[in-house]
């Protein structure tokens, strides 16, 4: 009941608040949570709608950048986005990956076969994924000097690929379509997957 | 014999004035011209019998290796044998501390980061990876490129493989001059132009591009731009920044260095992608795997740093030479065109056409001295050059064409000698043609009506 309330108290104010501080994105899904939680009512609504308090009531800043997932939030869940991978059979995986974390840790996090060998450290090209839309890779923050040396490495590159471990999720690439390349610079002709460490 | 062998020694060094040079008459050629004629110093060459070894001036099809380079790469020949992809141990590491100085060396002649230069094979490899490379990385949205009719036979080949593969290839007429038109070049640019191809200095016939404005037309459009710069680097000064080149390929054995090496400069800012031609362990960063040949690349790296220190001193010695070489056959004869534009163009490279003289049997007469015509490639070839073609030039001036190249090495004894031996061929040649009476006579040679027998 209280939740109800709470929930309805949210959707009224994100109706009123400028479009600058909330995201679209968020304050839809809110909106739409507000109707469809007559229907049911998960924990993931609870975290929604408790999320919802603390942006009203903490700096909108830490809610929007938080980097890491242990954050002094702790365990409590941050915004997150929707992320397809596409694998080399053509497989689509679809996951959700946390506002802040990279896309190598959420393969990783998800059982995705994405091999990392040097745990995101720009020392290796094993965590080579290929951006699928050009628009989304145009979203990207362009890639320094380092990893475009570390992605010249990389096994089929293409003119959209970048290191898994050096994109970082963020709203705007809701809904990107990252493509596993076939094979990495790690020869495993005899279909070995190494396990991430 | 001995004894035979003996007497002939010490009569050489008594009389030959040229005594310590003679000894080493394989890489001064200057003195087996001027030496007294001896029997037994005379060379059988091909059932021909000539005075001594040739005078060699043909410069651009390669260069003697300059001792110096010679004694770099002895030197790492013997005590630097690991393989530089070593990471273990200490003869890797002193191979691969080669291989970088020397990858400094290259980058600081032209003006690049050391990180920029691959090392290849020579400027066969490198301008095959660059035009091949380039085109397949981009070939779902890049589908033309752009050359010119006066390109090394190994650009052009590549781009014909293109074609064979799909790909457009627009190869751009050259002005009579041999440069390249501005406007056809901006005209002929399209939307999915994937890269633009155009060689610093020819090696037919010499002239210089306009680099600068080719590069800046070529960034307006945002097309890389790659250039063939064998015959300029250590030659005239390049500078990747100015002429804003993403790819440029260099030879080692044109700038006094080895055969069998060269290196391609790929741009970092901004990244140029290539897909490589020769696949494996991801050596040169990824784009020439295979294990680097370290004492050519040291003798490179050696030549490269050489041709920066004298780069100023070579041209104006050799631009001396050019003079005294073209004034002392201009002076004897009439009716000799330099092939190319004389204002642009670099300094060791002579290309000159001889009127109403065919170029194969003056080739045959100059037995003494080592020239060309045309290039190496289409020496083989029966063909007269297809360079001069593009020039415009008339088929019987393209049969007739002789390409002197003269180097640092090269002394004012043997231009002279080259002049003697030139003009007493050209001459003699003229006297049997059939044409050259005719005009002289004052027949126009244009408005013949020959009959066929």
């Amino acid at each position: 009941m209280v939740f109800h309330r709470l929930s309805r108290l949210g959707s009224r104010i994100v109706r009123e608040l400028p479009r600058g501080i909330f995201m679209p994105v968020f304050g839809m899904r809110i909106l739409h949570r507000s109707y469809g939680q007559y229907l049911q009512s998960s924990p993931m609504l609870q975290r929604q709608t408790r999320s919802l308090k603390e942006a009203l009531f903490s700096n909108n800043r830490k809610f929007c950048t938080s980097f890491s997932t242990t954050s002094e939030k702790g365990g409590e869940e941050t915004e997150k986005i929707n992320v397809i991978f596409v694998d080399k059979d053509g497989e689509e995986i679809h996951i959700k990956v946390p506002i802040g974390m990279n896309i190598l840790e959420a393969a990783h996090e998800n059982d995705i076969e994405l091999e990392g060998a040097c745990e995101g450290s720009l020392a290796c090209s094993t965590c080579h994924v290929i951006v699928m839309d050009t628009e989304y890779y145009n979203k990207l923050e362009e890639p320094t000097d380092e990893e475009n040396d570390m992605l010249d490495l990389a096994f089929g590159l293409t003119a959209t690929s970048r290191l898994g471990c050096q994109v970082i999720a963020k709203p705007e690439l809701d809904g990107v379509r990252l493509a596993i390349p076939s094979a990495t610079r790690n020869f495993a002709v005899d279909g070995f997957v190494p396990k991430p460490h | 014999m001995a004894s035979k062998v003996i007497s002939a020694t010490i009569r050489r060094a008594l009389t030959n004035p040229h005594g310590a040079f003679s000894r080493c008459r394989h890489l001064s050629t200057a003195a087996a011209a001027t030496a007294v004629n001896y029997e037994d110093e005379s060379i059988l060459m091909k059932g021909v019998r000539i005075s001594g070894r040739p005078l060699y001036l043909d410069m651009q099809a390669t260069t003697p290796i300059d001792p110096r380079v010679f004694d770099a790469m002895n030197d790492s020949t013997i005590h630097e044998y690991g393989n530089p992809h070593s990471r273990t141990h200490m003869y890797g590491w002193e191979a691969e501390n080669a291989v970088e100085v020397a990858r400094i060396q290259v980058a600081k002649l032209i003006e690049a980061s050391p990180k920029e230069i691959i090392f290849m094979s020579g400027a066969t490899e490198a301008n095959n990876t660059a035009v091949k490379g380039v085109m397949h990385f981009y070939r779902d949205t890049k589908k033309h490129v752009i050359t010119t009719q006066t390109e090394h036979k190994c650009v052009l080949d590549s781009c014909r493989h293109l074609q064979q593969e799909g790909f457009e290839v627009t190869y751009l007429p050259v002005k009579t001059d041999g440069l390249v038109d501005l406007e056809m070049l901006k005209e002929a640019i399209r939307p999915d132009t994937g890269l633009v191809s155009i060689m610093a200095v020819n090696n037919e016939i010499g002239v210089v591009q306009p680099m600068e404005e080719i590069g800046r037309i070529c960034k307006e459009h945002n097309v890389p731009f790659h250039t063939d710069a064998a015959q300029a680097i250590g030659k005239i000064p390049v500078d990747v920044k100015k002429w804003n080149v993403a790819l440029m390929s260099m030879s080692a054995h044109k700038i006094y260095g080895p055969k069998g090496v060269g290196a391609l400069y790929v741009r970092r800012r901004p990244r140029i992608r290539l897909e490589p031609l020769m696949n494996g362990g991801g050596q040169e960063r990824g784009l020439r795997s295979g294990t680097g040949a370290t004492q050519q690349i040291v003798g490179f790296g050696a030549a490269c740093e050489l041709a920066m220190k004298e780069m100023e001193y070579d041209e104006k010695w050799i631009k001396g030479l050019q003079e005294r070489l073209l004034n002392g056959i201009r002076e004897k004869l009439d009716g000799v065109v330099v092939n190319g534009s004389m204002d642009s163009r670099y300094v060791g490279n002579l290309n000159l056409s001889f009127a109403y003289v065919e170029g194969e049997s003056l080739l045959m007469g100059l037995k003494e001295v080592a020239v060309s015509s045309g290039s190496a490639c289409t020496s083989a070839s029966l063909e007269p050059s297809y360079v001069l073609r593009a020039l415009g030039v008339d088929e019987d001036m393209a049969h007739t064409s002789i390409r002197f190249g003269i180097g640092r090495f090269t002394t004012k004894e043997e231009i002279d000698k080259a002049v003697e031996l030139t003009v007493k061929q050209v001459e003699k040649l003229r006297e049997m043609s059939p044409l050259y009476e005719m005009v002289k006579e004052g027949i126009d040679i244009k408005n013949i009506q020959w009959s066929q027998h």
